[in-house]
């Protein structure tokens, strides 16, 4: 199985997947960690989490899945939400909590 | 070490811009970019637009780009 397709399964089977440096409990970058704590603030805390430095392949693989060159990304009910910053304006519009019960 | 007007100067080169402001330490960066190409496009399309301006420089030279992106309406409307 390639690496696109590994990243394809994981974005169809977990409702809401995190690709970040790190884990939830120890993020090792603010972005990623800004990340993870935006869906705790939804109320999401049993979303599925990839953590990116533990696998170069999934690392260079995502960014080319989503067309997208940085870390975190973050994917809801198979579609590519965005990065720290987007997940900020969403939450701050109130917007990815919508996403998030959808 | 990338400089804030480094950044400035190769977004500029990809996308026309009507606004560009940028800032940062060397390592972490923000920008406010104001765009007509924004128009119509949802927020990933106008962050994939700068990236696609950054190119290559977005894998080696910049750590982290923090960015908020409006079109000139939005711009002209805050």
């Amino acid at each position: 199985m390639s690496i696109q397709d590994t990243i394809r399964d994981q974005v169809s089977q977990h409702k809401v997947v995190l690709y970040m440096k790190g884990t939830p409990q120890f993020p090792q970058c603010g972005f990623s960690a800004n990340a993870a704590n935006i869906l705790r603030a939804c109320g999401v805390t049993d979303f599925f989490s990839v953590n990116v430095l533990a696998d170069p392949e999934i690392r260079q693989g995502i960014k080319e899945f989503s067309n997208w060159p940085t870390i975190p990304q973050l994917y809801v009910n198979g579609q590519f939400i965005g990065g720290s910053d987007i997940l900020t304006e969403l939450y701050q519009k109130g917007e990815l909590q919508k996403l998030l019960v959808a | 070490m990338v400089t804030p007007e480094q950044i400035k100067t190769w977004i500029a080169a990809g996308l026309l811009c009507e606004h560009l402001e940028l800032a940062g330490d060397g390592q972490h960066f923000e920008a406010v970019i104001v765009s007509a190409e924004f128009r119509g496009k949802s927020m990933v399309q106008q962050h994939q637009l700068v990236y696609r301006a950054l190119g290559e420089r977005m894998k080696e030279q910049i750590h982290a780009l923090s960015m908020k992106t409006y079109t000139p309406e939005e711009w002209a409307a805050r």
